[in-house]
């Protein structure tokens, strides 16, 4: 299998789109940004509100929960609506003629995706930081391999609803709607007991340890480690299974060429 | 690989598509054929005959019902999507590009998924470039090119994976004379000189022609034939002859003609007569002299319609459409 090729393929043709159409990666992070904004403004005005403790971690969580959800969702979307774009396109049979198999491609896809969306992401969260004056810890040696942990989940729900959009043309609409509910996965406390094994959400709170109490990866509680990398992977594997029998009926009705 | 090694082997594929309401389609009704290396098999067949199913099942992106397909002697089933390695296409009525990426830049994605890598192979990338006088447009995005020159990319995108079989599902739709002629010379040459096995499907009787020394019709998903284009073309060579006269219809020549030979039709407009016959034996020119000589007839032009791929195949198909009607 040549799946280094296929990664830099990949690389290359994201590098490249990403080149063309820089406006629209600047202003897809400039508007994240002015949601932001909007929401620590709102805080500021109800500045007495935040220090009940009423809402968990108040700045710091919104900050890290915001630069969380951006990863998540550019995760998502590369996966999710990258498919609906390329099965529309008609690029997507050609994907499905790799050798090493389209499910890798989508891997490929999805690294290359964190590589090139990293530092961008990186630069929003140091305005974020600025904006409010809350400097967070940037240990990246712990927070890469958190974040990878974290956003497979959000990679499971993109591949079974990738996959639920190949026979079912019109899921795309709720989509839309999945990147709210992935806020939910994200401010949900984590002593609600089955908050665990939602996505995301434990390796939120192992990120907030990272960069609001400066703990490194290793002093993390091993336990919570591996609940995080388990439940990560599970709906990774879900997903993954959903994907293939959807692939599976799609083939069997002559889907994947048509939109 | 000797030159007769068999690249594909398709056995008894079937493939339906059920539709709304319990109705079914036999897109690919128990087909099977086989494809030597080196070969440019022409699939030919009216709309909705299966081309397309057939070329998108033997790729693996439809699933078929029944039926068994073997590329260089192993199972596509078995062996995927590992035996992809092997094939490469353009497909029908899809984009098969980026739009947003220059043609340079697909060409090194497609390949690449191929790893068929630019640092080894740049000097082939660039030859294909060439042959399909695509030099300048090199560093254009796509979707600012001309329909046939998105075409002729989509060709070079597949042809660059550099896989011993291609398949190009209707590669001339979109194309004008020059470019199309273009494509056949460059089809030929890499059948001859890389040795590759290309299927090419075509509304285009002319390109089937010319590239192709076999094609199989399909019809309502099934083979109705397989061979030589020349002898398709043999088989339904008729001794067709039009015959002008320069005068009003010879008295007793309708009768004459229709005697000696079946179907012949003679059409007068007053001054020229126009005689029609389907000439059987060798023999027959000089009978149907005689009978000319015998009324006196001024003759003003003898012609002989040629036979071509195109007669040949809407014979073919007509016939088919009859068999299957009076079943
Ligand atoms: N995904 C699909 N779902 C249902 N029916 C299909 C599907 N794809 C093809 N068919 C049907 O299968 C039959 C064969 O279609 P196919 O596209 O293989 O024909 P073709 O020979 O390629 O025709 P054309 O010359 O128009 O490209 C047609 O009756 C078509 O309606
Ligand atoms: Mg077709």
């Amino acid at each position: 299998m040549n799946l280094g090729s296929v990664f830099v393929a990949v690389l290359q043709r994201d590098w490249a789109m990403m080149k063309r159409y820089i406006v629209n990666t600047v202003s897809s992070l400039v508007s994240i940004y002015i949601i932001f904004l909007l929401i620590f403004l709102g805080f500021k005005s109800l500045s007495g509100y935040a220090a009940t403790g009423a809402l968990e971690g108040t700045m710091e969580g919104t900050v890290i929960g915001f630069f969380v959800w951006t990863f998540t969702v550019m995760a998502f979307s590369d996966l999710a609506w990258n498919l609906v774009i390329e099965a529309q396109a008609g690029t997507l049979e050609q994907l499905y003629l790799t050798p090493s198999g389209f499910k890798w491609v989508s891997g490929c896809t999805l690294l290359s995706s964190l590589t090139l969306n990293f530092i961008p992401i990186v630069v929003l969260l140091v305005t974020m930081m600025a904006t409010t004056g809350q400097w967070l810890n940037l240990d990246f040696i712990s927070l890469i391999p958190l974040l990878l942990v974290t956003v497979l989940g959000a990679y499971g729900v993109g591949f079974a609803l990738g996959g639920l959009a190949l026979i079912f043309k019109r899921i795309q609409a709720i989509f839309q709607i999945f990147q709210f509910v992935f806020v939910g996965f994200l401010v949900i406390p984590q002593r609600v007991p089955w908050a665990k094994l939602l996505p995301l959400s434990m390796g939120n709170s192992l990120i907030y340890d990272v960069m609001v109490d400066g703990t490194r990866l290793w002093e993390l509680p091993i336990g919570s480690i591996l609940t995080a990398l388990i439940v990560g992977a599970a709906y990774l594997a879900i997903g993954v299974t959903i994907f293939s029998v959807c692939e599976n009926i799609a083939k069997e009705r002559g889907l994947l060429g048509h939109y | 690989m000797s030159k007769t090694a068999t690249a594909l082997d398709v056995t008894s594929l079937t493939k339906v598509f059920h539709e709304r309401g319990n109705k079914s389609v036999k897109a690919v009704d128990n087909v099977s054929f086989h494809v030597r290396q080196g070969e440019v098999l022409g699939l030919l067949g009216p709309n909705g005959a299966g081309k397309t199913t057939t070329i998108k099942c033997i790729l693996g992106l439809m699933r078929p019902n029944a039926g068994d397909i073997k590329v260089f002697g192993e199972s596509v089933e078995a062996h995927y999507p590992r035996i992809l390695k092997n094939m490469s296409a353009v497909l029908e009525g899809s984009r098969n590009l980026y739009w947003r990426l220059t043609v340079w830049e697909n060409i090194l994605f497609f390949a690449g998924l191929h790893g068929v890598t630019s640092r080894d192979n740049k000097a082939h990338f660039e030859h294909l470039v060439r042959l399909f006088s695509l030099e300048d447009k090199r560093d254009v995005e796509v979707r600012k090119l001309s329909q046939g020159m998105k075409q002729k990319t989509s060709v070079v995108c597949a042809l660059a994976r550099r896989t011993p079989l291609v398949f190009l599902d209707e590669p001339t739709l979109g194309l004008d004379v020059e470019t199309s002629l273009e494509l056949r010379a460059v089809l030929k040459q890499m059948a001859s000189e890389e040795n590759r096995t290309i299927i090419v499907s075509s509304h285009n009787m002319d390109v089937i022609q010319d590239v192709c020394k076999r094609v199989i019709i399909l019809s309502q998903g099934r083979i109705v034939a397989d061979d030589h284009v020349s002898d398709l073309v043999s088989l339904f060579e008729t001794k067709a002859y039009r015959i002008t006269l320069l005068e009003p219809v010879p008295e007793g020549l309708q009768e004459a003609l229709a005697s000696r030979f079946r179907g012949a039709t003679v059409t007068g407009d007053g001054t020229t007569t126009e005689v029609k016959v389907n000439l059987l034996e060798n023999d027959d020119i000089y009978v149907l002299m005689d009978i000319l000589r015998d009324r006196g007839a001024i003759i003003d032009e003898i012609s002989h319609e040629e036979t071509d791929l195109e007669k040949a195949f809407l014979e073919i198909v007509r016939r088919e459409r009859n068999n299957h009607e009076s079943r």
